[in-house]
């Protein structure tokens, strides 16, 4: 996948790829975060995707419903999926409309993500 | 629409009596209302869990529109009915092809659409205070939601 399709910047950590999510997800660019993470999913061969979002303040449902289909995926290519750092206004949200992020594993920070794979 | 009170509601709306106003006709104009919404539930001093509930329905809502309706406002204001309570009222209108069934439609995991949970309308339901909606099929969907600001 060539950089500047590239919707967010990831680092390899071991055989894990860590996505920092930094920006806003809007509709396109959850869209795009998926394509380009199957994409490095199949050219860097790693175990396992880590979602950093620290950084992120809204998680509606089609974003919740995207990341999940996202991690469904990894999985058929034989790649694990995890998040971490959500926030705590952000996991009552959640909590509160009954969202699960079904497929993602859920830790707690970095460190825990990666020993979670 | 459902009795009198919301034709009443609906025709009373005025976008002038807003604070802001963002009309939704691209994908973008989602995350600006969500991003407006949480500025002005910020600056009407919300804690930082309810600013998130609020820019979070109005994701929903706005999403409804640009989904089902193509194109609509999401309208948000500060009222201040008792001093220093102040409530953020969200309006979403469209022109679109309205619900059919309401109940069904505020029903959790009832979607017609693809890649959908189906708990938009459900989920800002339980974020927010206060939920109405009107819809009426070939006319359009107008909901209102409310949230007071928590005392601490
Ligand atoms: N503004 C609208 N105009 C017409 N139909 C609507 C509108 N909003 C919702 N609907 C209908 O009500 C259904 C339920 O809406 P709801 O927002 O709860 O779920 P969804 O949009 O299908 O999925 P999700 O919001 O979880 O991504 C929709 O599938 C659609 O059929
Ligand atoms: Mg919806």
């Amino acid at each position: 996948m060539r950089f500047e399709e590239r919707v967010v910047p990831t680092i390899k950590i071991g055989d894990c790829l860590l996505v920092p999510i930094q920006i806003d997800l809007d509709d396109r660019t959850v869209e795009q975060l998926q394509a380009q993470l199957l994409a490095e999913i199949q050219e860097k061969r790693v175990r396992a995707i880590i979602l950093d979002v620290r950084m992120v303040d809204v998680i509606d449902s089609y974003i919740s419903y995207t990341l999940s289909e996202t991690a469904a995926m990894a999985r058929l290519m034989g790649c694990q999926a995890v998040i971490c750092g959500i926030q705590p206004a952000v996991a009552l949200t959640l909590a509160q409309m009954g969202i699960e992020l079904r497929n993602l594993m859920v830790a707690r920070d970095l460190e825990h993500a990666l020993a979670l794979v | 629409m459902e009795g009198e009170r919301d034709k009443r509601g609906l025709m009373d709306i005025q976008e002038e009596d807003f604070d802001v106003v963002v009309r939704i006709s691209r994908e973008d104009d989602i995350a600006i209302a969500r991003q407006m919404a949480k500025q002005l539930a910020q600056e009407a001093g919300f804690s930082l869990a309810d600013v998130t509930k609020i820019a979070t329905a109005v994701s929903e809502l706005a999403r409804n529109i640009y989904r089902y309706a193509q194109t609509g406002v999401i309208m948000i204001r500060k009222q201040y009915q008792e001093t220093n309570n102040p409530t953020v009222q969200v309006v979403a209108v469209d022109r679109g092809p309205g619900i059919e069934d309401l109940d069904l439609a505020l029903r959790r995991g009832y979607t017609t659409h693809e890649r959908s949970l189906g708990i938009g309308l459900s989920g800002v339901k339980r974020l927010m205070d206060s939920f109405e909606i009107a819809s009426k099929v070939g006319v359009g969907t107008t909901v209102v939601v409310e949230k007071r600001r928590r005392k601490f």
